[in-house]
């Protein structure tokens, strides 16, 4: 399970990097497209077409990232109010939540994939991309969050049975803003001491 | 009574501490169940679609891009110690720096948080070396931080523009001179404060003109992003979107001059701007579908039936509004405080007579003002956790007076609506 857990980590890693990159992408060609429009009156076409698909299947893929390492928001005004066991309780229905929301926005996403399939819908720009191709990519990225996110309840359950709450904490546990915020401050202090040094 | 009901309902989903996200769609499902005629579930899927795949929105991960470039190019040492050349010699020294440097990096950075933590790490050693009064620092550096969303560019007017229809360059256009006007009314109150009790203003830092010809350089790197990412929407050469590309461009640019471009800083670049990207478009998708649900059961007209019911003047729906931002504001985070209550005041608002835009400024205007009020302001936490020593109370002791000259702003722009809308005007 922990093994299983190891390499969801990676994947989802991975997929944010991936999801990063090809924005950065879109950004220097857009970068490119608006240069040239500017100084030539020319245009690639596109752009923003691609760019587009980019956030789609960059924040897909991102859900599970931002899960994993606890960064979507949650209004703990009362979660840090009641006891540790009403918590972890808070905590696992926070997640069903989560995964039944999104498990519905993926069922319906997948009946969009399967409209453009069977319709052959293309984009209505100079492109005409076959919309299945960022549609598929988009669709895998919210079945890969519903997969993270029931993985992370089967692995909450037996501890929050188990009364190990840390642990449970640690998992799947609303991050405090006390704590975002000095994480934020981590990386800029790491980000500033590089500048020090030479 | 099905706004009772739904207030209540989003209330206790969020109140219990599900994520915003799951918790708007799930109050969305809920209301769906109890009042439409139709199950609206089936748009969710082209509606969440639509949403993630929009050109406009595209411009969120591009700032949240430039700003983690920005973080990591070394610009910002650089700069506030050209900056304390230039504006330490007023009373109040290096807090005036403060101020100004938060200005300037907000006017490159779309985040609040970004801009404080930014300029709050390189500043907070220079409270003992100089002898400030540690309250009032840490304000200027709490508050000053907010000044990020309302200079352009702004993540949060993105997020008003695409929620609401409005056009994101015209919300940049009416955000410019309150930007200007809010940082003088921050230094004015450091100003006055020094005034008052001159040795809170801590020794003063030997500048002489040689130094600031010196360091010049040092400011340019910042002034030539911000002319090229918004002089661009400015002049109508770039949409917001395509300058936050030019921007990121720029930015790794200067990275790249400072020897700083690697690939271990990009992959923590595209992984930190996905994560924040995706939790910002989860919330939104969540909101999207509420947004149907509440439209199709007819909610905000029976709000404004309420209204008109009440006879309500315009003065009386906005000082509402104000009031309600106030007091969620203490205890809500910000973002989910934006844009879960963006569709149901919106809607309010523009019946009684306003302008989108001028109301997208006040919005931003009192977010900011929530992100130094405490229980809950994040700009607080940022600067409490930078300082990581005494109590957090210090940090909202010294914020309290820009939160005055904050709420002196508000004020302002609901009596001369004109210091946010003429620029928009004038260019169009």
């Amino acid at each position: 399970m922990a093994h299983l857990h190891r390499i969801v980590h990676g994947v989802s890693r991975v997929g944010a990097i991936v999801g990063g990159a090809m924005l950065m992408l879109a950004a220097i060609v857009i970068c490119v497209d608006v240069t040239m429009r500017y100084a030539f009156a020319r245009t690639l076409g596109g752009a923003d077409e691609l760019s587009g698909y980019a956030l789609a299947i960059a924040s897909a893929w991102g859900f599970s990232s931002a899960l994993l390492s606890r960064s979507h928001i949650r209004i703990d005004t009362v979660y840090v109010r009641v006891g540790s066991r009403a918590r972890a309780t808070l905590d696992l229905l926070s997640l069903a939540c989560f995964v039944l929301f999104i498990a519905l926005v993926a069922w319906h996403g997948w009946g969009v994939l399967q409209q453009s399939w069977v319709s052959g819908s293309r984009s209505m720009n100079e492109l005409e991309t076959p919309l299945v191709i960022p549609q598929a990519l988009w669709v895998a990225g919210l079945v890969f969050f519903v997969a993270v996110a029931l993985l992370l309840l089967v692995r909450a359950l037996p501890l929050y049975l188990a009364g190990d709450l840390r642990r449970l904490f640690d998992l799947i546990g609303s991050k405090s803003a006390v704590a975002e915020a000095e994480e934020e401050i981590r990386a800029i202090e790491h980000a500033i001491e590089g500048e020090r040094k030479p | 009574m099905t706004v009772a009901v739904s207030l209540i309902v989003l209330l206790a989903v969020l109140g219990s501490s599900i994520a915003v996200a799951a918790g708007m769609g799930i109050t969305g499902l809920i209301l769906n169940q109890l009042y439409s005629p139709l199950p609206l579930t089936r748009v969710m899927g082209e509606l969440a679609w639509a949403t993630t795949n929009n050109f406009i929105l595209t411009a969120i991960p591009f700032y949240i891009m430039f700003g983690e470039i920005l973080l990591r190019s070394g610009i910002a040492e650089r700069m506030y110690s050209a900056l304390i050349q230039w504006l330490s010699w007023l009373p109040g020294g290096l807090m005036h720096s403060n101020i100004g440097a938060c200005a300037l990096f907000g006017s490159v950075s779309g985040s609040s948080v970004a801009t404080a933590a930014t300029i709050g790490v390189v500043a907070m050693g220079e409270i003992d070396k100089h002898k400030y009064n540690e309250r009032l620092f840490l304000g200027t550096l709490a508050a000053g931080g907010t000044l990020g969303i309302l200079i352009p560019p702004s993540i949060n007017m993105i997020i008003y523009g695409v929620m609401t229809d409005t056009s994101v360059p015209k919300l940049y256009l009416a955000g410019f001179i309150p930007g200007l006007i809010l940082t003088v009314l921050f230094s004015l109150t450091v100003l006055i404060a020094c005034l008052w009790r001159p040795h809170w203003g801590g020794q003063k830092v030997p500048t002489n003109w040689e130094a600031r010809i010196r360091l010049l350089p040092d400011l340019l790197p910042p002034l030539v992003l911000l002319m090229v990412v918004v002089g661009a929407i400015f002049f109508g050469i770039a949409t917001a979107t395509e300058s936050a590309a030019v921007g990121i461009v720029g930015a790794l640019a200067i990275t790249a001059w400072r020897r700083r471009l690697t690939l271990a800083m990009l992959i923590e670049v595209c992984e930190a701007t996905v994560r924040t990207t995706a939790m910002v478009v989860a919330i939104l998708v969540g909101a999207f579908f509420l947004n149907i649900v509440i439209q199709t059961i007819g909610l905000t007209q029976q709000l404004s039936r309420l209204i008109t019911a009440y006879q309500l003047t315009p003065v009386q729906v906005l000082t509402a509004v104000i009031v309600l931002y106030l007091v969620l504001g203490t205890f809500m985070e910000e973002l989910s405080m934006m844009i879960s209550t963006i569709p149901i005041t919106t809607p309010l608002i523009l019946q009684a007579g306003y302008d989108p835009v001028w109301y997208g400024i006040l919005i931003v205007l009192l977010i900011q003002t929530a992100m130094v009020t405490p229980p809950f302001g994040i700009n607080l936490f940022v600067i409490q956790g930078i300082r990581g020593r005494g109590r957090l109370s210090d940090v909202e002791w010294g914020a309290a007076p820009f939160v005055i000259a904050l709420l002196l702003m508000i004020g302002l722009i609901c009596v001369f609506p004109e210091i946010a809308m003429w620029l928009p005007r004038l260019v169009g």
